[in-house]
């Protein structure tokens, strides 16, 4: 039994990835959560100058539903800072993808060739926080084309009502992977101190609640795209079971965020594992390949 | 009362039932808790929520009976903005995090803080008075002045009640012995030959110096310290803003407490620390 996929020409030795944002300031954090058994690494989001990102609270839990309001607001370093732990990292041999966001095509262009000299396994554009259309996907995904052979996920939000416009534009463009999906909007207002919670006072969700939302949107993808661009699923993925839904919807690989904050993430990780290995067991199947898009037969 | 765990829920609201000054810039509360929930331990830290303002993290120095004491001492806008606050004013609270001190027995506990450090010191004094004899509970308060020292009128009043050592020192000799508690701290360890245990909480430079001393006599057998003296954004691990390196481990879910052997393998330990934007400064 075998637990590696393939995205492209990526092989990873499982479809376990770290999703952005999550234990991803640090060179030392994303390694660990390598060490862990994930296939990859995805950074927190990296822009062009250094950010402090929203006042606290930025995330905190909402047990009954098992999910995460959070809005950091992209605080990050910026990527000439970011490139000291990216060369610790990269130095291990760990495949990592940069998460990377700008405002604009010039912005975004900037990061990349500073990046680009790095041994990474690809790049993801965040397209979660800007107003964006196809046209200006368009842009984005185009300059990083232009400037990188290296792949380029895109990470699709479910708040645009036109995803499928969104991806074609990706896609048309040159990306390598959708990955799907990001937060979704929300926020928490306490009713005694009638304030919202978040710093910003607006944020996002992720968590368990994220998940038929991120299998339906990976389902409609890969209905419409099919073979033609691997989907990595992203959303409420806590146990071997919801690796398999996403797989069954068309991804390729998945990504995981909420589920490892926790005190012992490398259990987490185990724990993930087990239950894929443990379907596969169950249903005969020797390896993933054989599940991927399987709803849909 | 509902019985539930507090651990990890969005802020749960608290009215303020008790508010004094401290000592200079710094005031202790107790917040009244709207559920049971179980204990805190020793060293474990709370996110403080004021409302429409900042959120950061609080040592616990007390809890009893649905009731919680925690000391804020004024460094920012965030800080200010709690120590505006009244008898009757709700914050929140999100909580408990992070490792406990982990006390052995039989042995001599050295609790060494300066500053807001004295707070989580403050509960792990109550905790080993409980359990272990007093003579071997040595507290080591320094502070730059004498109205700068946190909990003085409650530790002297446990020195007259009970037998517990209390050495204090002030940078200006304002009051106790005149210089650093480290001083004091050292002569215990000449003196003392039986087996100790050393606890610190308070500005990580000045730990490092109490780690670094601590590592000269072979007879302090642990030492325990609490490096929640950073930025710290989600509070249950998961953001890796408090990320110490190169080990990766998060001060706030595999910390704050560290032991001696961790604390040799963070070589970020009063070097360097992360800020909100997630690039290192020296500390």
């Amino acid at each position: 039994m075998s637990l590696e996929t393939n995205l492209g020409d990526i092989k990873l030795k499982n479809p376990l990835i770290l999703a952005s944002g999550i234990l991803g300031a640090s060179y030392s954090s994303l390694q660990r959560m390598y060490d862990a058994g994930m296939g990859a690494v995805v950074t927190k989001s990296i822009g062009k100058n250094p950010r402090s990102g929203s006042p606290n609270p930025t995330i905190f839990a909402l047990v009954e539903i098992k999910s995460i309001v959070s809005s950091v607001g992209l605080a990050n370093p910026g990527y000439k800072t970011f490139k000291e732990d990216l060369v610790k990292l990269t130095e291990k041999q760990t495949p990592a993808i940069v998460s990377i966001f700008g405002e604009t095509k010039e912005d975004i262009g900037e990061i990349i060739e500073g990046l680009n000299d790095l041994p990474l396994l690809a790049f993801e554009l965040n397209l979660g926080y800007s107003k964006e259309n196809p046209k200006t996907v368009q842009e984005k995904v185009g300059i990083i084309k232009q400037i990188t052979n290296k792949p380029l996920w895109v990470k699709l939000t479910p708040d645009e009502c036109n995803v499928i416009k969104i991806a074609e534009a990706a896609v048309n463009c040159g990306c390598n992977a959708l990955v799907a999906i990001n937060k979704v909007k929300a926020m928490v207002i306490d009713i005694k101190t009638k304030q919202p919670v978040l710093g910003a006072k607006k944020g996002g969700i992720s968590g368990s609640v994220l998940k038929p939302i991120g299998v339906r949107c990976v389902y409609d993808l890969y209905e419409h795209f099919g073979d033609k661009i691997p989907i990595i699923g992203v959303g409420g993925i806590s146990k071997g079971e919801d690796v398999i839904e996403y797989l069954l919807a068309g991804a390729s690989a998945v990504q995981i965020g909420s589920a490892v904050g926790v005190a012992y993430p490398e259990n987490m990780v185990r724990f993930i594992q087990m239950g894929i290995r443990k379907y596969l067991r169950e249903q005969n199947i020797e390896n993933l390949d054989e599940i991927i898009g399987g709803a849909f037969k | 009362m509902k019985k539930g765990i507090m651990n990890n829920t969005r802020p749960l609201i608290c009215k303020i039932v008790d508010k004094w000054e401290e000592c200079d810039d710094t005031f202790g509360f107790v917040l009244e808790l709207p559920i049971k929930i179980q204990k805190a331990k020793p060293g474990q830290f709370i996110m403080l929520w004021i409302p429409g303002v900042d959120e950061y993290p609080v040592g616990i120095a007390g809890i009893k009976n649905g009731f919680i004491e925690i000391g804020v001492a004024k460094m920012g806008v965030g800080t200010s903005a709690m120590i505006d606050k009244q008898k009757g004013d709700f914050v929140g609270i999100r909580g408990f995090f992070g490792k406990p001190f982990k006390p052995p027995k039989n042995v001599n506990h050295l609790l060494i803080g300066g500053g807001f450090g004295m707070t989580p010191l403050k509960l792990l004094t109550s905790s080993l008075i409980n359990f272990e004899e007093m003579q071997r509970v040595h507290i080591f308060e320094g502070a730059r002045s004498k109205n700068k020292l946190m909990y003085l009128e409650w530790l002297e009043n446990l020195e007259n009640q009970e037998e517990i050592f209390f050495h204090v020192s002030t940078d200006d000799g304002s009051y106790g012995y005149k210089g650093f508690p480290t001083v004091d701290l050292e002569k215990f360890l000449q003196n003392n030959k039986t087996p100790s245990v050393i606890y610190a909480a308070g500005p990580e430079r000045m730990m490092k110096v109490i780690f670094d001393l601590g590592k000269k006599y072979s007879n302090v057998i642990d030492m325990q310290m609490s490096l929640a003296d950073r930025y710290i954004r989600c509070g249950f691990g998961l953001c890796a803003g408090c990320v110490v390196d190169p080990t990766g481990w998060r001060i706030c879910t595999d910390g704050p407490i560290f032991n001696t052997e961790q604390l040799e393998q963070i070589t970020d330990f009063g070097n360097f620390r992360r800020t909100e934007t997630g690039a290192k400064e020296k500390i």
